[in-house]
């Protein structure tokens, strides 16, 4: 069943179109990723979906509400995590949630137990009595997830919610969206970091520019990599040597197979164990020198990189 | 329900602010012991720019101390400022009831006698519904007066057994004495000053509140708060409600405590001074909602808030006395919540009854909703706004 639907999403700011007709749907009970480059539209587009600003023209739809018309409708079954800390520093994370709770509708009994239950799932319930300016940007970054998930969402949207925070803590925060994941919580999630992405999301969007470039399950995105491997050769004057290095390899490769990046020469190929020793001998041929050779298995960042022949994170 | 959840949030959050805590107990009494230590002098200039009226006289008793009072004290000493017209007592109300007069004085036939014998004396005030600070000024020389006779007539005596030297009295003494040398307070003016340094004191926790709100309005919390079941009618009254609280509690301690510590009288109605604080509470709070909902940063908050409550109090007379104001102007500030509120304060002091000030409260409540209104559409057409 499709739990939400976005269609031809645009939104400008000013001159600047930061949204350029996007349009995705997610079905209950699954976890979508939204993965794409820093300034590539995310943001923007989960706040238009959570209902914070109208788009410029599009519509979204959770189930039948029209989110566009009746936000308060909607937010009331979409739980959301800000891409910055949104909770106030000179309380408790208990008085946070307990505020929030408030906020959302809950009470009495109710809202006790639910607060419990959420500090024991993003595991502060040992530090739910202090000030959250006391915590570390990991623990912030968990209180921030509990405040949306205190009010039982149908639909858990998170704004790379791991930005900026230690590996121990980012993993705890993989782990618990994926066991709320398994519970039946619909989740989006947006991330400039693929294998968070690839280890939580069944269906991923990858967004550039404004503009959902390709999406799919991380199955068909890897197909349209015809599942080549990459070869990134690091050499030394790459760039000086450019047009010798072409020349070479214009023998052995398609134009397509490669590309130089930086100082690197990166080469698809479906089975690079077998290409490798030839590729070495004819870049050193041309007097340069290979100073590490790296090969990649299939993944959404050689997806990106061959979409639009740029890196993820630059 | 929620709003009153926002609402508790923030009287939490400034309550464990150890500063903002201190601004709004203890500076207020700090600042007005120090100005009232300070009040001798600054009155005694301002008398002389205080506007000439008529004061109507009965005198009822035509006895010695009320021809020392209306010739000595008003007619001579007070010439700058007051027009002394003599009146029978049908008179004399009629006049007032016609708005001919704005202010006058019943001296009552025993007034000499008792003052003489130390007894309570009673001279009637009686004024237009309206007349400003017009009764104040009369009520706080009538009560100088009435309070220096009786020390001054006992020197006489011991000296000079017998009549009363009118010649010894002389009336600018009497004011200078009761201020500087005695221990009472000038009651009229320092009534005055407390209730202007009060009112002044509200404006500026309102702007300190209202800096509060426009901060969290830059902070990642309001878009968390937007995305809740919170609207924005909800979130404005949340912000109010927390506001009002808190300046009430301020208002509250301003006037416990000018009155336990200075004496200050703030009149015989304990209900009306309640009421119309918090209905001068509610009108400031919602201007500052309005300001909160129109303004989106701090910094530009941070020069609209002090132009706007340096002009409101300086006009609405917590700077300067309100009476070297053209009425004109007096009346036009009734539609600034200070204004109003001191306008009606003084009115207050000078005895008037609850029902006497229920337009004002009302005024000033209606005034105060109307803000709020006016800030709630505005914030839901900003968000239609954005749909560009
Ligand atoms: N309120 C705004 N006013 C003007 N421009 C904006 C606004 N919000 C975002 N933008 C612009 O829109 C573009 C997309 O921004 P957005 O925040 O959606 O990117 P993002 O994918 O979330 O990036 P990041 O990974 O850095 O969070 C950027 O160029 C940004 O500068
Ligand atoms: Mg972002």
């Amino acid at each position: 069943m499709e739990l939400l639907n976005v269609q031809h999403l645009r939104k400008s700011f000013g001159q600047l179109e930061a949204v350029k007709g996007v349009t995705f749907s997610v079905k209950k009970g699954e976890s979508f990723g939204l993965l794409g480059p820093n300034g590539a539209g995310k943001s923007t587009t989960i706040n238009m979906i959570t209902g914070l600003f109208p788009p410029t023209s599009g519509s979204i739809f959770l189930h039948d509400i029209d989110v566009v018309k009746q936000p308060k409708q909607a937010q009331k079954r979409i739980g959301v995590v800000p891409q910055e800390i949104a909770l106030y520093q000179e309380m408790s994370a208990w008085e946070n949630l307990k505020f929030w709770g408030r906020i959302y509708g809950l009470n009495g009994s109710q809202l006790t137990r639910k607060v419990e239950e959420v500090l024991e799932i993003i595991g502060l319930s040992d530090r739910a009595k202090d000030k959250v300016s006391t915590f570390s940007g990991g623990m912030k970054r968990r209180v921030n997830i509990g405040a949306a998930i205190l009010h039982n969402p149908e639909l858990l949207i998170m704004d790379e919610p791991t930005v900026g925070i230690d590996p121990q803590s980012r993993n705890h925060i993989l782990e618990t969206v994926k066991q709320l994941n398994e519970e039946g919580m619909t989740v989006i999630y947006t991330s400039h970091y693929m294998e968070e992405v690839e280890y939580l999301c069944e269906r991923i969007g990858i967004i550039d520019h404004g503009v959902v470039i390709a999406s799919g399950t991380l199955k068909e995105l890897r197909e349209k990599m015809e599942d080549r491997s990459r070869i990134k050769l690091t050499i030394d004057g790459v760039k000086e040597n450019a047009a010798d290095i072409n020349k070479v390899l214009a023998g052995h490769f398609s134009e397509k197979e490669f590309q130089f990046q930086d100082n690197q020469l990166i080469v698809f190929h479906k089975e690079p164990q077998l290409v490798l020793s030839e590729l070495v001998h004819s870049v050193t041929e041309t007097g340069t020198r290979i100073t590490s050779v790296d090969i990649v298995e299939p993944n959404l960042e050689s997806v990106f990189l061959h979409l639009t022949g740029r890196n993820l994170r630059d | 329900m929620s709003f009153w959840w926002l609402a508790r949030k923030d009287l939490l959050l400034t309550f464990r602010d150890k500063k903002a805590f201190i601004t709004l107990i203890a500076m207020p009494l700090l600042l007005i012991a120090i100005l009232g230590a300070a009040f001798g002098n600054l009155m005694k200039d301002e008398e002389v720019s205080i506007k000439k009226f008529t004061l109507g006289v009965t005198d009822l008793d035509q006895g010695v101390l009320s021809k020392v009072l209306t010739d000595e004290v008003f007619k001579k000493g007070m010439e700058d400022q007051i027009k002394l017209q003599f009146f029978q007592e049908k008179d004399l109300l009629q006049k007032i009831k016609n708005h001919e007069l704005e202010v006058g004085i019943i001296i009552q036939p025993d007034f000499s006698k008792s003052l003489l014998s130390g007894e309570e004396t009673r001279i009637k005030l009686v004024s237009t519904p309206d007349p400003g600070v017009k009764p104040i000024i009369v009520q706080s020389v009538v009560e100088q007066f009435a309070q220096t006779i009786p020390i001054q007539t006992m020197l006489a005596a011991k000296q000079e057994t017998g009549a009363v030297q009118q010649e010894s009295i002389e009336p600018k003494d009497l004011i200078k004495e009761s201020t500087l040398s005695k221990k009472t307070k000038p009651a009229g003016s320092f009534q005055y000053y407390a209730a202007a340094m009060g009112v002044m004191f509200l404006l500026m926790t309102v702007v300190q509140g209202v800096t509060m709100m426009i901060r969290e309005k830059e902070e990642p919390v309001y878009q968390r708060l937007q995305l809740t079941n919170l609207t924005y009618s909800h979130y404005l009254l949340g912000k109010m409600m927390g506001l009002v609280i808190l300046c009430f509690i301020q208002a509250l301690i301003i006037i416990i405590g000018t009155n336990l510590l200075f004496d200050v009288n703030w009149g015989s109605s304990i209900s009306g001074v309640i009421i119309m604080t918090f209905a001068f509470v509610v009108n400031a709070c919602g201007l500052g909602m309005l300001a909160g909902a129109l303004i989106k940063t701090e910094k530009g908050f941070n020069v609209a808030g002090m132009l706007g409550t340096q002009i409101m109090a300086a006009l609405g007379g917590s700077m300067v006395p309100l009476y070297i104001f053209p009425d004109w102007i007096v009346s036009v500030t009734k539609f600034f919540p200070n204004g109003l509120a001191l306008q009606t304060y003084l009115k207050l002091m000078s005895g008037a009854k609850l029902t006497e000030i229920l337009p004002a409260v009302a005024g000033s409540i209606a005034l105060g909703l109307l803000f709020l209104a006016i800030g709630v559409i505005f914030l839901v057409f900003e968000r239609r706004g954005k749909y560009a």
